[in-house]
């Protein structure tokens, strides 16, 4: 019996056999840097184009386009789509935390010489300030300096002192960034160019300069000198694009959601068509299709249902998949020197001079000839005015940024254009945009915080560089 | 049928359930209800399939038998179990082939697993749900089941089921949430070979109570801006679109068919309008108009009815020293839906044989094919029709006509909702397709085949002591395969996913037992033995990208674009357990019993991934010390136990996630839920009290359970703030608490030869409070569903005066009404008329959870008539409609249109307010009882006002409503099952070599008794897991009728 017991304690033994490996065979556990840079790239710049209504809403906000028949977000309804909260994931947990996990990497690559690893950190780091400003110009206050760590609450700063700190760092990055980036193919907007690069970040930094004088003039002014003085854009060639695929996904977000979906949702705004019209806006053709008789847009009541087929719907140059996208291009700069030149800074021309720069690049970006500019830029409703240069400024920045949500949204609000009131919300476009409620839930006690600098986060309340 | 005993060993215990059953081949093979065997010696099954007798067992344990399983067969034997078994709750999600949600004492897990284990005669089986997270959510795809349902319900001998963590102590972690033990049908000793010949056949009709009843009065549009008010002298309002359709220099009444809602113009069957069928060339009325009219049926008509014929033969044997049997089983059934079938084979053996005196060795194999295809779409999905048919809908189509012309125009895409006159592709469909289209060529496929296999050989060591080795293993591979044809409203597309399951166990248990004392009144009975568990699983997927190239071709290397990268997963988990097991008995009525099991597991940190815990049972049978008038037995248990679990795999390191490159650019991108290297096992504490008695020789009796279990440390992916830089992050945190009471009465009022009458009653009441998340965390969010609702495990809230609110694993949360003191709804002006509801914060709007099930069955036996009525019932519980969510808002219900008490149209414009009056020619539907808030902000306490519904923004649908007004009571009363069955006697049928045979007549799902949702079948979900209480696109339920023949040779 005593043999039974040994042999039966011994199969218990016996089989005590190895566990299995619990690692992941078919995900990799590091990766080359510029990976996560093409991606991080290609994030932010889908987020910027993207007229998808669960992630931007921002070419509605600017009342460029409307919607036909659901039309919450044209109405300002973004709680209901939690678009505040998958903008906060699409920029921290995507764009910010993929360049910080490249910035680790490049750190321990020891096959990169540190002039080299200077210039690829200097890249990332004109990505984040551009990805940390646009997140300024949506909600204010948002986390900076604990955000992408170990703190699962990060604070929030405030909205000026996190423009202080990205124009600090825009200006060191713009001294570094010079020839190659040793980023290749990896580098999806200049392919590796540093002294492209050092031009966006100065053009970056102006353009936080510009934002930031409407509030300290010194300070703006101290920025936007050193901006000019790296050296910002100078011609259309210098323009920070994405040239997106054909292949889906990396489509054009617009195709998507113009073509691709086959939906009708988007028809536009009276707002922008009857300025267009006014100004008889030689790009009305190339911004929309189903003008009317005369050829000019017909503009859907702000908010409104509307019958898709009634109104002038997006142009056919929205419809290509392959539309390359701007974070920045060469007709923004030339608005943003002629504000600056308006206000005494000393930028190499004429506010004037940069005024009609910037219209006739962006007519001539549209399909339209230097003829067409100039004809335009002689109409008694846009011909530069130095008595009503904020007016005209503004609202000929705004018309040129279609497409561009985001900065169009906040050219109306610091030139304070005359918006619509949106026809369902009974109001005009918010002046910023309210927390996500994953914020509230999963951060709660700093995002109320953050919250109470807006009149309880209230989105009438303005961003510190909205001062009217 | 008596159930008889073999080896039913000395004090009770003997190892292993193998021939521990056998019907003695009688006439009447399917009863098991009926004549009980003295409750003294009855014997359940428990862990590792030790069969052991119920009065030495000091935890719940109920059993089913296995005629119970197939008395009226779903196509989910996991279904046949709902209302059956206290403590357990079982839902449906209501397609054909699709998952059951077992949750047996609540749910326990926050994030992980809260299925019960599965375990078919001593073998573990894999029950995996592979549905996608889209479709878990309700973004649309389909339910391909769970695997536990490929158990063959006609092999099944009985069924019990361990509930609480004492009863699954020894199986371990994974055992955390209950186990149903399966036994299925052995050979035993026979003179020749019996065999048994099965066939059954049923119907099902889909059940109108639980499909939308559709207005009758308006068509297409979703208000009043589609052109100028008149077309040719006729008045509009601008709910038609104009159009030169004949090409007469005049415009004509077009209806807008690319809507798809029915806010639109008024039926009158004196106008003519151009609709769908006008619009497309390949149709004979092509350009013709047709009269403005509802159609003569509704979208009811498109579901047909459904049937299912189930045959299978078993052959069984045996001698002194073996036994065998050998069944086959067909099982084929078309849905409601058409287009879908499904068919499932199962070719099952086991046998055993007495090598010697001592060596006893037996095998089982089972082989499952299961081919599906057109399984039904789900959620808020293009290819679920009920996203059409109950959220955007045009009620003037006829669905007949959508069949002919799909039929009649093979690869043509027909459908009521193309673009419509002035578009650039007029008849392109706009957003949705013909539904014969979305469920004939957009199908699915998918197909399993399964081998679950053991083989055991038990040792004799002496008369005390037995030696067994078992190993056991489920394999399967599948595939799904999705499609999108060309033409439809989605890009075109074929997907499919490829996967391989293996599970082994190789077990090695010693027992003993044994007699002590003087007269034996001490007895011992214990069990040393370990477990070692490998898990592989090997997944592929794929898809084409940006169309396909030729129409019809479902083949990766048709795609359009350069397709993505297939998305792999690959995984193993080992765990080996070492457990025992010791029972002591005193005489016959006091009997104590204490485990312990030691895991280690592969997916824990080395430094914390060997984890022990124990359990302790107590069992009293107090009638062997009392006697109490007319008590024939009494036992009182209890017990504590302690299950540790482990983490899912691949939990503790980060890896990078590869994108589709851009052009020739690789991309890479952080994952979105962070690992975390120091997790630690999670713990489940419980305690369990219970009272069995039964009376009058054992006519009466109840077994009454109460438990109280907290699981604690939890790992799971909790949300965190996405600032941190990422948006879930795995943590040990959590605790929820599941405490209960379960309540079975079992009587016989009538028994006597000829005529018996049972009931049985099962009564459950859990009560689920999460009393702790991560680190202060207010909210876990289980799911983020379409409509703005999320589906939440909540922490407790303290208010100020120190009162604790706890909420339950899943509450519905979201933007709720504003209430006055007295609980009536606040209303407000709609700035286009009427009043609409004041919507108020985001807040707790439902739970998830009944406050208590019930299941009645009642059974009565007259000669050779059995016959019996399941009633199954769900007392409480919620879910979010958003069929109703968007319905109300695109004018389909019936509740928006019609008259209301002023004699108008609720669909006219409504003139005046609660203070100031309504205009006599006031439309607007009325809403009593509600309190008014002026454009003062004064409010008008109970009041009646009217509220908006002439477009859709009106003041039920999604564009104004509060979300818990879509709110529902998941409540019902159902008819479950109803059978009646005659055993032919031998006399008649022995000339045709028949021992015996019998007939039986059943239904399932017969009726809805009561219920308080409109429209739906409140059990009906999205699939099983964690994620219930939502409701889009939901199918009706069906009834089902059919009958059943048993032949005996």
């Amino acid at each position: 019996m005593k043999k039974y017991l040994i042999a039966a304690g011994a199969a218990l033994v016996i089989a005590s056999c190895d566990l299995p490996d619990n690692g992941n065979t078919k995900a990799p556990e590091t990766v080359p840097a510029g990976t996560l840079v093409a991606n991080a790239t290609v994030s932010m710049v889908d987020y910027m184009q993207s007229i998808n209504v669960n992630l931007n809403n921002f070419v509605l906000w600017s009342q460029h386009l409307t919607q036909t028949t659901y039309t919450d977000e044209s109405n300002f309804d973004y709680n209901n789509r939690d678009v505040n909260g998958n903008t906060f994931d699409r920029m921290y947990a995507t764009v910010l935390r993929d360049l910080s996990e490249a910035r680790g990497i490049i750190a321990n690559d020891a096959t990169l010489s540190d002039a080299t690893r200077a210039q690829q950190n200097a890249t990332i780091e004109v990505l984040e300030c551009y990805a940390y400003a646009t997140l300024v110009d949506i909600f204010g206050d948002v986390p900076y300096s604990e955000a992408i760590g170990d703190d699962l609450t990060p604070a929030y700063d405030g909205a000026a002192a996190i423009y202080a700190d990205l124009i600090s760092r825009l200006d060191a990055a713009a001294g570094t960034l010079s020839g190659d980036n040793g980023l290749g193919s990896a580098d999806l907007i200049y392919g590796g160019d540093g002294d492209a690069w050092a031009k966006f970040a100065a053009s970056t930094m102006l353009k936080l300069g510009v934002r930031l004088s409407e509030a300290d003039a010194t300070a703006g002014s101290a920025a936007i000198a050193a901006a000019y003085a790296h050296g910002v854009m100078s011609s259309s060639a210098d323009n920070a694009t994405l040239a997106y695929t054909s292949n889906p996904p990396h489509t054009n977000p617009l195709w998507d959601d113009l073509v691709q979906s086959g939906r009708t949702d988007f028809i536009a705004a009276n707002t922008l068509g009857d300025v267009m019209n006014a100004n008889s806006d030689p790009r009305r053709g190339a911004y929309f299709k189903n003008l009317d008789s005369t050829g000019a847009v017909t503009g859907a009541p702000y908010g409104l249902q509307s019958d898709y087929y009634s109104f002038s719907q997006p142009g056919s140059a929205l419809e290509v998949a392959s539309r390359p996208s701007s974070l920045m291009d060469w007709s923004e700069v030339q608005f943003l020197l002629a504000h600056a030149a308006q206000n005494g800074e000393s930028v190499g021309g004429t506010a004037q001079a940069y005024y009609e720069g910037g219209i006739t690049t962006s007519i001539e970006d549209w399909g339209g000839s230097a003829a067409d500019a100039a004809t335009y830029i002689s109409g008694s409703t846009v011909a530069w005015d130095a008595t009503n240069w904020r007016a005209l400024l503004g609202e000929q920045k705004w018309v040129a940024l279609y497409t561009r949500g985001n900065e169009a949204w906040a050219t109306a609000r610091m030139y304070d254009l005359t918006m619509n009131v949106a026809a369902g919300a009974n109001r005009v476009t918010p002046n910023r945009m309210g927390y996500g409620i994953d914020e509230y839930s999963l951060n709660g006690t700093n995002c109320e915080a953050a919250g109470a600098n807006y009149n309880g986060d209230d989105d009438t309340a303005r961003i510190f560089w909205d001062v009217n | 049928m008596k159930r008889r005993v073999l080896l039913l060993a000395l004090a009770g215990v003997t190892m292993m359930s193998f021939g521990a059953y056998a019907q003695d081949g009688g006439a009447d093979p399917d009863t098991t209800m009926y004549p009980r065997i003295d409750k003294l010696d009855e014997v359940v099954v428990t862990a590792f399939g030790i069969s052991r007798e119920k009065k030495t067992v000091g935890y719940a344990v109920q059993e089913v038998g296995g005629g119970e399983v197939t008395k009226a067969k779903a196509d989910n034997f996991m279904a046949s179990l709902s209302g059956k078994v206290a403590g357990v709750n079982v839902t449906q999600s209501g397609t054909m082939g699709g998952s059951a949600n077992v949750v047996i004492r609540g749910y326990k897990s926050l994030t992980g697993n809260n299925q019960a284990l599965f375990v078919v005669d001593g073998i573990p089986i894999s029950n995996q749900i592979a549905n996608t997270s889209n479709q878990n959510t309700g973004r649309g795809g389909y339910d391909y089941g769970n695997a536990a349902m490929d158990i063959n319900p006609e092999d099944i001998e009985s069924v019990s089921v361990l509930k609480g963590a004492a009863a699954t102590a020894l199986y371990g972690s994974r055992a955390a949430n209950g186990v149903i033990l399966i036994t299925t049908k052995k050979g035993a000793k026979r003179k020749g070979l019996g065999v048994t010949v099965n066939y059954g056949m049923r119907q099902g009709t889909i059940d109108p109570t639980t499909f939308v009843n559709y207005q009758k009065e308006f068509g297409a549009g979703y208000g009043p801006y589609y052109g100028p008010d008149t077309i040719n002298g006729y008045y509009t309002a601008a709910r038609a679109q104009a159009y030169d359709v004949n090409g007469d220099g005049v415009d004509d009444i077009a209806i807008p068919m690319g809507e798809d809602a029915s806010f639109g113009l008024a039926f009158d069957p004196n106008l003519d309008v151009y609709t769908w069928e006008s619009i497309f060339p390949e149709l004979d009325s092509y350009g013709q108009s047709f009269k403005h009219a509802a159609p003569d049926t509704d979208a009811s008509d498109f579901y047909q009815a459904s049937s299912t014929v189930n045959k299978s033969v078993a052959i069984d044997g045996g001698s002194d020293v073996s036994a065998f049997r050998l069944s086959a089983t067909q099982f084929e059934t078309n849905g409601i839906v058409p287009g879908s079938s499904l068919q499932r084979n199962n070719i099952t053996f086991n046998g055993s044989l007495q090598a010697s005196d001592r060596l006893k060795v037996s095998a089982t194999a089972n082989y499952i094919q299961q081919n599906a295809r057109g399984r039904f779409g789900t959620g808020y999905d293009s290819r679920n029709i009920n996203q059409a048919f109950r959220q955007w809908w045009n009620v003037g189509v006829d669905v007949n006509k959508l069949e002919q012309y799909y039929y009649e125009n093979p690869g043509t895409n027909i459908t009521w909702n193309p673009y419509g006159y002035g578009a650039a592709n007029p008849t392109k469909p706009h957003y949705f397709d013909n539904p014969y289209w979305s469920t004939m060529e957009n199908y699915s496929s998918d197909s399993r085949d399964r081998i679950i296999g053991s083989v055991t050989a038990e040792y004799k060591i002496n008369d005390w002591l037995n030696f067994m080795a078992r190993g056991t293993m489920d394999s399967y591979s599948d595939i799904q395969e999705e499609r999108i044809a060309v033409y439809s409203t989605d890009v075109a597309n074929y997907t499919r996913r490829n996967r391989q399951f293996s599970e082994t166990n190789v077990d090695f248990i010693l027992s003993g037992t044994k007699w002590f004392g003087a007269d034996n009144e001490f007895s011992f009975s214990g069990n040393l033995g370990s477990n070692f568990r490998r898990t592989a699983y090997d997944y592929i997927g794929a898809s084409t990208n940006g169309g396909l190239v030729v129409p019809g071709v479902y083949a990766l290397s048709n795609s359009a674009s350069t397709p993505n990268a297939p998305s792999e997963s690959r995984y193993e988990i080992g765990v080996n357990g070492f457990f025992g097991r010791a029972s002591l008995g005193y005489k016959n009525f006091l009997f104590a019993e204490f485990t312990g099991r030691q895991d280690v597991s592969s997916t824990l940190p080395v430094e914390n991934n060997t984890f022990f815990y124990p359990s302790a049972t107590l069992s009293l049978v107090f009638s062997e010390l009392v006697d109490l008038p007319g008590m024939s037995y009494g036992k009182l248990r209890a017990n504590v136990a302690e299950v540790g679990a482990s983490a899912p795999a691949q939990a503790l390191a980060d890896a990078y996630i590869m994108g589709t490159a851009f052009g020739s650019q690789a991309l890479a991108s952080a994952p979105s839920t962070s690992n975390n290297a120091g997790l630690r096992p999670e713990m489940t504490n419980s305690t369990e009290f219970g009272l069995e008695m039964m009376f009058l020789e054992n006519r009466y009796g109840f077994d009454i359970s109460l438990y109280d279990q907290t699981s604690s440390d939890q790992i799971m992916p909790t949300k965190v703030s996405s600032a941190s830089g990422t948006i879930y992050k795995y943590v040990n945190a959590g605790v929820i608490n599941n405490r209960g009471i379960e309540i079975s009465l079992n009587a016989s009022p009538i028994r006597t030869e000829n005529f018996g009458w049972d009931i049985n009653l099962n009564w459950t009441k859990n009560e689920n409070r999460v009393m702790e998340l991560y680190e202060g965390l207010e909210n876990l969010q289980l799911a983020s569903v379409q409509g703005g609702i999320t589906i939440e495990a909540r922490a407790p809230e303290t208010d100020a005066d120190g009162n604790t609110t706890y909420y339950s694993f899943g509450t519905i949360y979201g933007v709720a009404g504003v209430y006055d003191d007295a609980g009536r709804r606040v209303v407000y002006d709609h700035p286009r008329g009427g009043v609409r509801y004041l919507r108020g914060d985001k807040e707790v709007i439902g739970d998830i959870n009944p406050d208590w099930m019930a299941g009645l069955n009642n059974s009565f036996r007259f000669g050779r008539f059995t016959a019996s009525a399941l009633l199954d019932m769900r007392m409480g519980g919620n879910f979010f409609s958003l069929d109703t969510y968007y319905g109300m808002g695109t004018g389909i219900y019936d509740v928006t249109a019609g008259q209301n008490d002023l004699g108008n149209s609720v669909r006219d414009v409504v003139v005046g307010n609660p203070v100031d009056g309504y205009d006599a020619s006031s439309g607007g539907v009325r809403i009593d009882n509600v309190t008014y808030m002026d454009a003062n902000g004064d409010y008008h306490e109970g009041v009646s006002a009217y509220g908006n519904m002439w477009y859709y923004a009106n003041y039920m649908g999604w564009a104004t409503a509060p979300k818990d007004l879509h709110v529902y009571d998941a409540s019902y009363l159902k008819l479950r099952e109803v059978s009646l069955s005659y055993a032919i006697p031998a006399e008649w049928i022995s000339q045709y070599g028949l021992k015996g045979a019998s007939v039986a007549l059943q239904g399932r799902n017969l009726a809805i008794l009561w219920k308080n949702a409109p429209y739906t079948d409140p059990e009906a979900g999205l699939s099983a897991g964690n994620i219930q209480g939502y409701q889009s696109g939901a199918y009706p339920a069906v009834r089902e009728v059919g009958f059943n023949v048993k032949l005996n040779f």
